[in-house]
């Protein structure tokens, strides 16, 4: 897609046009806490916020979309009669600072929440949504997303792209509400000149070359199509997962859940849903105890295949977007790129 | 606005107690101008009050709309809590989901259905179905047979039902694994019942039951010479949303809730899954 309309954003305008967007919209930005984690925050008062540009978010904006817990519905019994109530519509919400893999993944769950047929409360969600992404300079050090053609920078997708050339943003502006948004606020930005082309494309090429991680994601993709994996991955692999659920909570593109309904008293309750994972073995679990899922290499199978496999098949791109979270977060080292690396290798029989 | 994880009212009409284990709900929305239809071999997400939802088959004819039956075996929570609710009570449901049987493909056809237990439940929707066009239309089906197969014979289901489709002429053999003082009928698993069963060429199968009961059933209907394309089975699995999107009833690629739970033996061959040992 052509951007179009693409403008320079001096850096001591930032925080201006930011304040300007927090009196529209709730702003979220990464934060760091008092804990030194960098999370995506709803931010109060911009001038006593201050956002960090420099850390990857823990967190993707998934927990924005799809809640770790969420109440869908309430309902009640009264007299016999067995009645839900309407959720809170959804507010609209400018998010800032998102790198291209966490977009990526939005795009991504956009398919998933919309087949067949859309999922109201989180269409209502994304509606209300503006996202502001950040190009990478330097990759995070588990970071691959060059592997999984999500970065380091975007062509499509997001309201806004910035690309941070030193003293100032190269900023692109998406279809819709992005281009809206800078008519709107015309005045606190210039116009592009070819030296900021050509520093935004010089910077481009120097990020694409600064990732230390070679990550065969496409070879993987393509092999599995044509041969399946071995026993003994999936054994070596199993052996050292411990069934927390960990890289499926981290992972942007991971939307399992589970809707439970929650009695408040005998005559009310709310309808909650909430993430689950393939991972834990209560996943696929009948009423009475069957399970249909009963060998447990299967969780682990069921992740990396999901991903690379099947939702290869179906979209023609794997559904990892190279964030590395679950590199960070498995103790065990069995995250996907260790299952890439073993079964690239496999020996083609 | 959100109405994705928001069911209709609906009451109950009747109840009809099948056996200890098993009661059909026949259910009626409470709105009555709410557009509601569905197939053969579709599903509904039942809310219980206090206990959340279930995937459970419709048992009943769509000829039979705006009633809706719902057999259901006690098994867990929301399912013993029905058990207890009584005529005029309310419960929830969402739908239809999944894909149903291709009756159309059965017109002129002699169509076998294989059922254990509760798996009686989604076939009794087809026959009803089918027993209701064939006064009507002339590509309806040929001739039915059903071989059904219980624990006990306390544990028969649906036993008024099968006593009208046998008036109706539907050639209807039943077997149990274990005899009572009383029972002077077959004895032995489902599978011994297709062993003096003579197939004909275009008779489509529909299969239905415990997996293990739908694994040696699909073996002999193959040995008898059915072709994949014509061997049908329902498969079960656990749902949170029922419409593609939750991921629990995700098998090798497929979405049971989308693709299924309606399958024929050649689709099934594809997966993963118990009901099909390759």
């Amino acid at each position: 897609m052509i951007d179009l309309k693409e403008l320079i954003l001096s850096k001591d305008n930032l925080y201006p046009l930011l304040r300007k967007l927090s009196k529209e919209a709730r702003l979220i930005a990464p934060v760091k806490n008092t804990y030194g984690d960098t999370l995506f925050s709803p931010i109060d008062d911009i001038d006593k916020t201050e956002i960090d540009l420099d850390n990857q978010p823990q967190a993707s904006l998934k927990p924005f979309f799809l809640p770790q817990q969420e109440t869908l519905a309430g309902y009640t019994i009264n007299e016999g009669e067995y009645t839900f109530s309407q959720p809170d519509p959804a507010q609209d919400t400018i998010f800032f600072g998102v790198r291209s893999c966490d977009l990526t993944a939005l795009l991504y769950m956009d398919l998933i929440f919309s087949k067949p047929a859309k999922d109201a409360t989180y269409f209502d969600r994304r509606n209300h949504s503006l996202i502001i992404t950040l190009g990478c300079n330097q990759p995070f050090d588990n970071c691959f997303c060059e592997a999984t053609g999500s970065g380091p920078y975007l062509e499509y997708g997001y309201g806004l792209q910035f690309i941070d050339l030193g003293d100032r943003y190269y900023v692109s502006a998406g279809r819709g509400k992005g281009a809206d948004l800078l008519n709107k606020w015309g005045y606190f930005f210039r116009e592009v000149q070819e030296e900021d082309k050509n520093r935004r494309y010089q910077l481009f090429l120097e990020a694409r070359g600064q990732f230390t991680r070679n990550i065969q994601v496409s070879h993987a993709c393509q092999k599995l199509q044509k041969e399946t994996v071995a026993e003994d991955i999936w054994e070596k692999l199993s052996r050292r997962c411990y069934d927390c659920g960990g890289c499926a909570y981290v992972c942007p593109t991971c939307t399992c859940f589970s809707v439970d309904d929650k009695p408040q008293d005998s005559s009310s309750g709310i309808r909650i849903r909430s993430w689950d994972a393939c991972t834990s073995s209560g996943f696929t679990r009948m009423a009475g105890g069957h399970n249909p899922v009963s060998r447990s290499r299967h969780a682990l199978k069921r992740r990396f295949l999901h991903k690379l496999k099947h939702d290869y098949e179906s979209h023609g791109k794997a559904s990892c977007t190279g964030c590395g979270r679950c590199v960070d977060i498995c103790f065990g080292g069995v995250d996907i790129t260790t299952f890439i690396d073993l079964f690239t290798k496999q020996e083609t029989p | 606005m959100n109405k994705t994880f928001i069911p209709a009212q609906a009451v109950i009409r009747k109840i009809i107690h099948e056996n200890d284990q098993i009661s059909t709900f026949r259910l009626e929305l409470t709105n009555k101008r709410l557009p509601f239809t569905f197939l053969p071999g579709q599903f509904l997400m039942l809310s219980v009050p206090h206990c959340g939802e279930a995937a459970i088959s419709i048992s009943s004819s769509p000829d039979k709309l705006p009633l809706i039956d719902l057999s259901i075996r006690r098994a867990g929570e929301l399912t013993t809590a029905i058990h207890k609710m009584k005529k005029g009570d309310q419960v929830g449901i969402r739908g239809p989901f999944g894909k149903a049987f291709p009756i159309k493909d059965f017109a002129n056809r002699d169509l076998l259905f294989v059922a254990g237990g509760i798996g009686l439940a989604p076939l009794k929707s087809v026959i009803d179905h089918c027993l209701f066009q064939s006064g009507l239309e002339e590509d309806a089906v040929h001739g039915i047979s059903l071989l059904y197969g219980s624990r006990s014979p306390s544990d028969i289901a649906f036993k008024p039902v099968i006593e009208l489709w046998q008036a109706q002429g539907v050639d209807c053999r039943l077997t149990v694994d274990e005899k009572d003082n009383n029972w002077k009928g077959n004895v032995g698993l489902v599978t011994d019942l297709l062993s003096d069963f003579t197939l004909q060429n275009n008779t489509k199968a529909l299969v239905c039951g415990p997996p293990i009961m739908i694994r040696f059933v699909i073996a002999r209907l193959v040995d008898l010479g059915c072709d994949d394309q014509s061997i049908f089975t329902t498969l079960e699995r656990h749902m949170k949303c029922g419409m593609g999107i939750c991921g629990h009833c995700h098998l090798d690629g497929k979405l049971i809730c989308l693709d299924g739970p309606v399958f024929n033996l050649s689709q099934l061959k594809k997966l993963d899954v118990m009901e099909f040992s390759r």
